[in-house]
């Protein structure tokens, strides 16, 4: 998209979305516009500049004169930081999303939250800057978790079970928290109320993949897929969303319950990911929009696991590794804040 | 609670209908085939009519502007077969002329008390016998690219030579260009026009001075349709000596559609023939007579209408809302950057309106060409139209 002529008069471009057209087409009513949000995707708030020496309102000079796109007909590509109406003015922090990436070891959802990472040596000496460190890992089948998961008595770090099994659910799962990422206000003062995040809205590819509960085989119902096949949940409840400790700092925090604020804490959402049955049962999509790895070409920075691991899998030694990259996003909805988590999905035929 | 969706009330939507206009000229070198040397006339294998685009049509981004046929009435066709039933005559594609005039009559003005497909009228009025009754027509049928909803009233001229040999229309070695011209045009319409099957219609004329005489109406302007009727008498004018006598200004052979071709066009151009409108109707493709037609096409122009029926929908934003922003460069360390302490007012700026549907799905989205700044001292309304 080019940018708006803003030469002159302040002029507005408005366009239905891709969704806006296909409802209008369907004719059942489900075209209906019923409220509105406002965004500013463009604006850089580092641009401000509070010690501008001519004074404050030459503060947002830059901020003013950024260019803005025409809009996008893609209904995921506009919007995706809102305003927020609060009453006060007088709030000088914001909580936000972050990932919570440890490990608790007691209580409720007692479960790996950590990226993916090998453990033990079986990665073949895995380098600290290694891409797949920056993300999940959801296994489609249990041949590829065996692998991954590792062959050692220790359990490798961010290996999600994306299927369906009898036995309990092991491997890790994903924890974002909302709070406010600063020591200048004790954890003990909590969250304000009109600030607390009780529910979540979480979009992911519907190709690829479910939203999981925590501590059980079942998947959440979608509660709409759009036409690009993002789906949207809605999620509210003590299945995936628990009270954070507001007790205790990082530093003090126990291993039952760690933080990753500073400042006060929120709630905790807790989830997993269900590959989707086409990527359980085939390679197709792997093969349309992934990447295919021989045995012999997977790596540390890959995946950190050898050819060996895979060939002496129940696939065998001419067995392939399939991998697709994705996002989920997360989204606060009362605050609009938001935290996209990079997500592998993986599989071994 | 903070809140990221603001409800519009009933008094905050509002539908509208705005008539818009966009002035289409259609100039003569596109039109008589000298331009891209015949490339954006289409003809077809049946011969019933020849499609003019913009630009050669083979292209992608050739536009279709009309199309031009000709055709005349049962009556006609009865006479004809009659005729050369006794060697009196040669007519040629005397069928599909009688079918083309048949399909824009019962389309165009309907049919009688009797069931029996209405001639055109060119003055207008239906029930006076046959006072008016265009037998022999030119048909011109604007694409809807041009046309859009409808043509604008009284808009409508078309420029052409009305007599002359094609020779001196083209400004051959015989001599300067023909310098007679005409220009047709819905004069009357903007006092006057009458309706039909095919929505509302009007005279044409040949100067603005007859449009309060009915009788000299040379054809009709179906608005809705954007199709135009025009009588084949509007070029006997030039044709005082009888057949033969005036060239109409088309070549090629007569009665064989396969060997059409431009005066004046291309290398291998070829003569024109010294006939008349009347001998080339008669005895002439289709495609020779709208050949004739538009090499004595000098300009055309009309105004379309784009009827936009619109939905406004009002964003209110009062004094207390939107002040803050989930963009993820709004927080440093979860401080806002526009503060320095609890009393400075929040800062935002909008780029972007949403508008969403009760399940928060995004229907529809506006952008303002600059950031407009919002903090507790503004009030804005923000008003988003969408056109359908």
């Amino acid at each position: 998209m080019a940018f708006l002529d803003n030469s002159g008069d302040i002029i507005l471009d408005a366009v239905l979305t891709d969704t806006g057209r296909l409802r209008l087409a369907q004719g059942d009513g489900s075209f209906k516009i019923t409220k509105f949000a406002l965004g500013d995707d463009e604006i850089n708030y580092g641009l401000y500049n509070k010690s501008h020496p001519s004074g404050s309102a030459y503060y947002d000079l830059e901020i003013l004169q950024t260019p803005v796109l025409e809009a996008f007909t893609n209904n995921t590509s506009n919007l995706n930081s809102k305003l927020m109406s609060i009453s006060r003015t007088n709030l000088l922090f914001m909580p936000v999303l972050r990932l919570n990436k440890t490990s608790k070891t007691g209580g409720t959802n007692s479960k790996s939250t950590k990226m993916y990472d090998r453990v033990t040596t079986n990665g073949a000496g895995a380098s600290a800057g290694s891409a797949y460190k920056t993300k999940f890992v959801v296994a489609c089948d249990q041949t590829t978790y065996d692998v991954f998961n590792g062959a050692a008595a220790t359990t490798t770090d961010g290996v999600i079970q994306g299927y369906q099994h009898t036995a309990s659910v092991v491997g890790g799962q994903v924890r974002v928290d909302q709070g406010m990422n600063t020591s200048q206000i004790s954890p003990l003062s909590g969250l304000d109320s009109d600030l607390l995040e009780t529910q979540f809205i979480m979009e992911l590819d519907y190709r690829l993949g479910r939203l999981a509960r925590p501590n059980s085989m079942g998947v959440q119902n979608v509660n709409f897929i759009d036409d690009d096949n993002i789906a949207s949940y809605y999620i509210a409840g003590t299945d995936y969303i628990s009270p954070v400790d507001n007790t205790e700092s990082v530093a003090s925090a126990s291993a039952d319950d760690p933080q990753v604020f500073d400042g006060p804490r929120g709630n905790s959402l807790n989830f997993r990911l269900r590959a989707s049955t086409e990527l359980q049962y085939s390679t197709y999509l792997f093969t349309q929009i992934g990447k295919t790895l021989t045995n012999a070409n997977v790596g540390d920075n890959v995946f950190g696991i050898t050819a060996a691991e895979i060939t002496s899998s129940p696939a065998g030694s001419d067995a392939k590794l399939y991998y697709i990259d994705s996002t989920v996003r997360v989204v606060g909805a009362n605050t609009g804040f938001r935290i996209d988590i990079p997500v592998r999905y993986v599989k071994i035929q | 609670m903070a809140s990221t969706f603001k409800t519009l009330l009933n008094d905050d939507v509002v539908s509208t209908r705005t008539l818009l206009h966009e002035a289409i000229p259609i100039t003569g070198t596109i039109v008589s085939g000298s331009t891209y040397n015949k490339a954006q006339l289409k003809t077809y294998t049946h011969g019933m009519f020849e499609s003019t685009f913009d630009y050669p049509y083979l292209s992608s981004s050739a536009n279709h502007i009309f199309d031009m046929s000709y055709g005349h009435h049962e009556s006609v066709y009865s006479a004809l077969e009659t005729a050369k039933t006794a060697g009196t005559a040669t007519p040629y594609q005397n069928q599909k002329k009688r079918d083309i005039y048949n399909q824009f009559a019962q389309v165009l003005m309907g049919y009688d008390e009797t069931g029996s497909i209405r001639h055109f009228d060119s003055d207008g009025t239906l029930d006076d016998g046959d006072t008016g009754k265009m037998t022999e027509c030119f048909f011109l049928s604007f694409s809807r690219l041009l046309v859009k909803d409808e043509i604008k009233k009284n808009s409508f001229r078309l420029q052409y030579r009305p007599s002359g040999t094609v020779d001196l229309i083209h400004a051959g070695a015989a001599g300067a260009p023909e310098s007679t011209t005409a220009t047709l045009g819905d004069y009357a319409s903007a006092n006057e026009y009458y309706t039909s099957p095919a929505g509302d219609y009007s005279l044409i004329f040949t100067a603005s001075a007859d449009s309060d005489d009915p009788t000299k109406s040379v054809g009709l302007i179906f608005y809705q349709a954007g199709v135009v009727v025009l009588s084949s008498s509007m070029f006997s004018g030039g044709e005082a000596t009888a057949l033969g006598a005036l060239s109409f200004g088309y070549s090629g052979s007569e009665g064989d559609a396969a060997s059409w071709g431009e005066v004046d066009v291309g290398a291998g151009a070829l003569a024109a023939k010294a006939d008349g409108v009347q001998h080339c109707i008669v005895s002439g493709s289709i495609e020779n007579a709208a050949q004739g037609f538009r090499n004595r096409w000098i300009d055309c122009d009309f105004n379309n209408t784009i009827e936009l029926n619109s939905t406004i929908y009002f964003a209110r934003i009062n004094h207390n809302e939107f002040n803050y922003s989930a963009n993820p460069t709004y927080v440093s360390g979860s401080k806002l950057v526009v503060k320095n302490n609890v009393n400075d007012l929040p800062i935002t700026y909008i780029t972007t309106v949403g508008l969403y549907s009760p399940d928060n799905e995004l229907l529809a989205c506006a952008k303002v060409s600059e950031p407009i700044r919002k903090d507790p001292n503004t009030e804005l309304t923000l008003r988003v139209r969408l056109d359908y």
